[in-house]
């Protein structure tokens, strides 16, 4: 049994102008101590497959279908369907999460002292001096000198990088055995990018968590992923360990998203080889395929099969999916 | 803290400054209107010009405007006479003048008015922001559910409705039709003298200004409530787990504490203007009428002190905002 | 002036009161009850002055004359025209004129005392007068005492006397010499500078009452003054209360106008009660107890009288509909508008109905007026001839035929009344109401091809500016009402250029010589009612030459509690009998 199983999880929001499925249908598990990497375009619906068995999406207009089962202490349990009040008992204690822009993701009002023992208040029922040393000690963890002193400090008195590792020192108050970090390193400098991304996989080593990393920066999953998602219009495209995927890329989409990664090993003018054309209105697909569009490699798929029929997920090799008419008929 | 300490007392610096001159350009913009104080001094369809240049004299109004200034100045700390012999009156200081149609010094004017408007202005400030902000909550909380829908109600008659005519319903209907409460003795009395007979007078009032002000508040609070859950650390603060009650009583409600907080201070300062209508309609003695009466009768000599009282009190307004706005928010701290 | 009192002497011709008749107990406290608190409500902050040298109008001068100020004289307190009978009040009788009415001598009665049991002598009341002449300190007050006494004038016309407060260059010998005190300090002798024949009817003023010098402190004592009557001041604070208590030290026997009347144990005023508020608490009956300072807002009235201005039954004997002492009018500049015709079309041409419906209906409003003087003068009023074809809504064709006749009669004026670009100029305080019916005068005017402007002036100063001859225009709007029960204080005042208030710049009209003539013999007639006569031929003078355009005499309306007794309309003070009312 898996930490984390996602089974066909489906998330439809209702809007004036129709009904929009942001998530159509993913599935993917995640083991512990595995780092598993969700890519795609804003608007993919990496994100929000995410938000949604957390229970973070805004209620009543958001219905959300399938299965998502997380293995805790008390055995597996169903997220999707659950209640707001059990499943925040879950949120921050078995699965914590942090966020691209660390500035906006604290409160400016409070010190970083405070929202730390918050966390830890929510979930323990202990002295707040006890939730106090856990903080000061979490943040001598992530690197934060003088942690002692600067729990009275408020976030704007820290750098970005700092105030990041702040929030992951406040991801992991409470032993999580899942980490969610959506584009944890979007909004910092690149030398910033790698020290985070060093500190999150010493740290899953550390307290042996599954790691789910939401970018869209294939360039940031190279070093740090074991395997990696790849979603497109909201469902699941590509999937793959991560030297497969970098090794031999099947669907056109990600052929594509891997030549706009920027490699320091290459001119600056071809860093950004970025795919023509517009992710699609998730509101007017077609019966076909969503990438069909902007896709240089359909004609050479018969019949027009591309415009005209979604294709399936299909297997291409052990662990390698791909959701490309191109290689149907193609699998082992 | 002493850092804070040397802020306020030169923030007051300033404010003793800006005073000053706000004062300075009160009475010159008096000096320069086409209107003889004088004149004034003797009231409606008076044009005796015996009254006119006795009053001329003992109010200085003979003198050049630069030592009218000045002895108004003067007065401020060491008080003032006005006239001499038997019908002499003396001002003790600050004396802000003397009303002649109302037969007294402006100073003791304001000393009976501004208590009244002080306790009113509080009074409605606490009753609305428990109100507002309370309704605000809980209709953002339960954002399109009858709750909202019944407080969306509330926010239309209370901001449709006069405040004099909410005042005059009350009055009418608890007063006068069903005896809930017996008819105010007239005026205003002191709490520390007749704290029940202070609550009897006070209670509809603030109820009127409560009214239309709450349902303002309530619409405000409710909007600011609503666009500060979409922000990031709402999130976070839900990502982490924490209860609902919470995360609204400490996290949404402190970061939309501050225009509130900014809206509360300016509408506080508007009220110690005088609160008019509501004034006019419970026969409360404050600044409200004391002004109004005063540009009625051109009383020249209140409308100078109630002007320059104005404008203390939106400084003064100021400077506390900022305070409180320091308390609320670390990243303006000095 | 125009503040004055409102005084009105003998009979009522057209009282159209049906509620007096229920008041019972007219004038006489017989079977009253003693005791309870009665309490006033009135929009007003304060009262204008309780200072009663500064008392001026009728309302203040019954309040403070029934509860706390006791003159030499006063008026009856009796229903109908026995409430205009001067009697003693302080003095022993009302007075004896000798040296042909130039010396008047009054003698006080035993008892008589102020609030802290000082006796009232003489010089108490020569000091209250002396107060009169301070006109730089008591203001707003009537001037009879500087008109009347023998004192010199300075060289400005102001009188030599400048009251007891100034120092330097004052006579105070003449104003010594002007009043005189007896040894025992019980007899005034007030010495005139001409005949006054109803010197007691002036000294009903408040303002010929006593002062003790020791409590006068100028302004100030407009907040404290000391009480010669039966109540005193408890407490009073402007925008809050008055509350009057009984003054133990008031003598009752020495004060048989009031000894019988003075029923309940307190009086409270409550200041500043809103308009709505006020009259609600009267319509409901809320506090039984109440009586209205104010007339009632006119959205109100009909809930207390039917259309014609009869009480409806509901409040049957608690609320009153009754013609004030006024009369409304506008003053003709004849230096300006010296075209007869002219004057009559205006007058023809005029739409009382959208006026007075305007302002209210004639049922509260008023009745049409015929002249300057009212009904209620009784033996000064007679009916106005020579206006038979006038109608309450405009006789255009009767104004137009003027017109023409203006048309050769005086060319240049009829030129600008009917020029659309010069016109004739009417002045008026500024105000909503005003400023309607300005638009119900230019149509109605206008239907008789005469221009009419409007010089809309600050209410404020509206009559400074009037009064100036130089600023003041064609017409000017006014209002009056007689100081006392004779209408010497009408037709000399108003139309005599040793009247106080002429604004009709008469003094060149060439009927104007004749008029001066007929007035002056009036006002030394000894025969009232050969005088009467001759008022009511002068008032006919006045319309025939058309120096002034009527309007209305006026009404007013008065609401009280159920509880309350003893309440009729006190005809010469213009006011309620505030002094006879008790609590049933």
């Amino acid at each position: 049994m898996s930490l984390l199983s996602v089974h066909d999880l489906r998330v439809e929001f209702a809007t004036p102008d129709g009904i929009v499925k942001a998530v159509d249908g993913i599935s993917f598990d995640v083991e512990r101590g595995e780092t598993l990497a969700i890519v795609g375009e804003s608007g993919s619906g990496k994100s929000v497959s995410n938000l949604a068995y957390m229970g973070l999406l805004p209620k009543g207009k958001t219905k959300i279908t399938g299965s998502v089962t997380l293995e805790t202490d008390n055995g597996p349990v169903e997220l999707i369907g659950m209640e707001p009040e059990d499943i925040r008992k879950i949120r921050g204690k078995d699965i914590a999460m942090i966020f691209q822009d660390p500035m906006s993701a604290l409160h400016p009002f409070y010190s970083i002292g405070d929202q730390l023992v918050e966390a830890h208040q929510a979930h323990n029922k202990v002295e707040k001096s006890v939730s106090q040393e856990r903080a000061i000690e979490l943040l001598t963890l992530v690197g934060v000198a003088d942690a002692k002193e600067r729990l009275r400090a408020y976030p704007h008195q820290f750098s970005g990088g700092m105030r990041q590792r702040v929030m992951i020192a406040m991801a992991l108050m409470n032993n999580p055995s899942v980490l969610i970090a959506d584009e944890p390193t979007t909004a910092l400098d690149v030398t910033v990018q790698a020290q985070i991304l060093k500190l999150i996989a010493d740290l899953q080593k550390k307290f042996k968590m599954a790691v789910i990393l939401i970018t869209h920066d294939l360039g940031v999953v190279a070093g740090a992923a074991d395997r990696v998602n790849v979603m497109y219009a909201g469902k699941l495209v590509e999937s793959a360990s991560v030297d497969e995927l970098y090794a031999k890329p099947k669907m056109p989409y990600t052929v594509g998203l891997l030549g706009s990664v920027p490699r320091m090993d290459r001119p600056h003018e071809d860093r950004l080889t970025a795919i023509p054309g517009q992710p699609p209105s998730l509101m007017k697909l077609s019966g076909g395929c969503a990438f069909a569009p902007r896709c240089t490699r359909k004609s050479e798929v018969p019949g027009n099969k591309c415009e005209t029929t979604s294709p399936e997920l299909i297997q291409i090799s052990t662990g390698h999916y791909s959701r490309c008419h191109l290689y149907e008929g193609k699998t082992k | 803290m002493s850092g804070l300490l040397a802020y306020v007392s030169r923030r007051l610096a300033v404010t003793f400054l800006i005073l000053l001159a706000v004062s300075f350009a009160v009475y010159l913009i008096f000096a320069f209107l086409p209107f003889d104080p004088a004149t004034l001094t003797c009231g409606k369809n008076c044009n005796d010009p015996g009254i006119i240049e006795a009053n001329r004299i003992r109010l200085g109004y003979d003198k050049p405007f630069y030592e009218q200034y000045w002895v108004f100045i003067v007065g401020l700390f060491a008080g003032r006479n006005y006239g001499e012999g038997a019908a002499a009156i003396h001002c003790a200081a600050p004396s802000f003048g003397y009303s002649f149609q109302q037969h007294a010094c402006v100073t003791d004017l304001i000393g009976e008015a501004l208590p009244v408007t002080l306790a009113l202005a509080i009074g409605a400030l606490v009753l609305w922001l428990i109100l507002g902000i309370g309704l605000g909550v809980l209709s953002a909380r339960f954002r399109g559910r009858v709750l909202d829908t019944a407080s969306t109600i509330f926010v239309l008659i209370g901001t449709s409705l006069p405040t004099f005519l909410t005042g005059l319903m009350l009055i009418i209907f608890v007063v006068i039709k069903w005896h809930l409460l017996p008819f105010p003795a007239g005026g205003y009395s002191s709490p520390f003298e007749d704290f029940p007979g202070w609550l009897n007078t006070m209670i509809l009032p603030w109820i009127t200004l409560a009214f239309a002000y709450a349902a303002l508040y309530t619409r405000f609070v409710r909007s600011q409530v609503i666009e500060t859950s979409t922000e990031d650390y709402i999130r976070t603060a839900r990502a982490k787990g924490l209860s609902e009650g919470l995360i609204l009583g400490k996290h949404t409600l402190r970061a939309a504490l501050a225009p509130i907080a900014t809206m509360a201070g300016l509408d506080f300062a508007g009220l110690m203007g005088g609160a008019i209508l509501t004034e006019a309609v419970f026969n409360l003695p404050g600044l409200g009428r004391l002004s109004l009466g005063a540009v009625l009768d051109y009383d020249l000599p209140i409308i100078v002190a109630t002007t320059l009282l104005a404008a203390a009190i939106v400084v003064i307004m100021n400077l506390v905002l900022d305070l409180v706005y320091a308390f609320i928010d670390p990243r303006v701290r000095v | 002036m125009l503040k004055s009192t409102k005084t009105l002497k003998t009979t009522l011709a057209t009282l159209a009161v049906a509620a007096l008749a229920t008041a019972g107990l007219t004038g006489c406290a017989a079977g009253a009850n003693v005791g309870g608190t009665l309490t006033y409500v009135t929009f007003q902050d304060a009262w204008t002055h309780a200072d009663p040298q500064r008392n001026y109008t009728g309302r203040d001068i019954a309040w403070f004359g029934s509860y706390m100020h006791r003159t030499l004289t006063a008026y009856d307190r009796a229903e109908g025209a026995a409430g205009s009978a001067v009697v003693p009040d302080l003095a022993t009788d009302t007075g004896t004129a000798s040296n042909d009415n130039k010396t008047w001598t009054f003698t006080l009665r035993d008892g008589v005392s102020f609030d802290d049991g000082t006796p009232i002598t003489c010089e108490d009341i020569k000091y209250g007068v002396s107060r009169t002449f301070a006109t730089d300190v008591i203001t707003d007050g009537p001037s009879y005492a500087i008109g009347m006494l023998d004192i010199p004038s300075a060289a400005d016309g102001s009188s030599a006397y400048k009251g007891p407060y100034a120092t330097e260059g004052n006579d105070t010998a003449s104003f010594d010499k002007a009043i005189t005190c007896s040894e025992d300090n019980k007899t005034i002798t007030f010495n005139l500078k001409r005949s006054v024949g109803d010197f007691n009817y002036t000294t009903t003023y408040l303002s010929f009452g006593p002062v003790p010098k020791a409590a006068d402190d100028g302004d100030q004592y407009d907040l404290h003054p000391v009480s010669s009557g039966p109540y005193k001041i408890e407490s009073y604070k402007a925008k809050d209360s008055m509350v009057l208590v009984r003054n133990e030290n008031w003598n009752k026997d020495s004060d048989p106008l009031r000894a019988t009347r003075a029923n309940p144990d307190k009086i409270v005023v409550k200041f500043g009660v809103a308009e709505e508020v006020r009259d609600q608490l009267l319509l409901t009956d809320s506090d039984p107890n109440t009586m209205s300072l104010d007339a009632l807002l006119p959205t109100n009235l009909p809930t207390v009288f039917d259309e014609t201005g009869n009480v409806l039954p509901a409040f049957e004997g608690r609320a009153l509909n009754v013609y004030d002492p006024y009369v409304r009018f506008a003053f003709v500049n004849v230096k300006k508008l010296n075209c007869l015709p002219i004057r009559q079309a205006i007058y023809y041409a005029k739409d009382f109905n959208g006026l007075i419906t305007l302002a209210g209906g004639q049922a509260f409003n008023g009745d049409p007026a015929d002249g300057a003087i009212k009904p209620l003068m009784g033996l000064d009023y007679k009916k106005v001839t020579g206006y038979e074809d006038w109608t309450t809504s405009p006789n255009i064709e009767k104004a137009t035929a003027l017109m023409a006749q203006a048309k050769t009669e005086c060319p240049d004026l009829y030129a600008r009344a009917t020029d659309k670009n010069r016109g004739l100029v009417y002045d008026i305080a500024d105000s909503e109401t005003n400023k309607k019916s300005a638009a119900i005068w230019i149509d109605s005017l206008a239907k008789a091809g005469i221009v009419i402007k409007f010089n809309f002036i600050e209410a404020g100063s509206y009559y400074s500016v009037v009064m100036d001859p130089t600023k003041q225009s064609d017409l000017s709007a006014a209002g009056w009402a007689p100081d006392w029960a004779n209408a010497s204080t009408v037709i000399p005042e108003l139309f005599t250029t040793a009247g106080g208030f002429n604004l009709t710049q008469n003094a060149d009209d060439p009927a104007y010589a004749e008029f001066e003539k007929l007035s002056n013999a009036a006002l030394v007639e000894s025969d009232r009612k050969k005088q009467g006569e001759q008022w009511a031929a002068l008032n006919q003078y006045v319309m025939d030459q058309m120096w002034i355009i009527p309007g209305t005499f006026s009404k007013t309306q008065e609401i009280w509690g159920s509880g309350l007794g003893g309440v009729f309309f006190w005809e010469p003070q213009g006011a309620p009998s505030f002094g006879d009312i008790y609590i049933k």
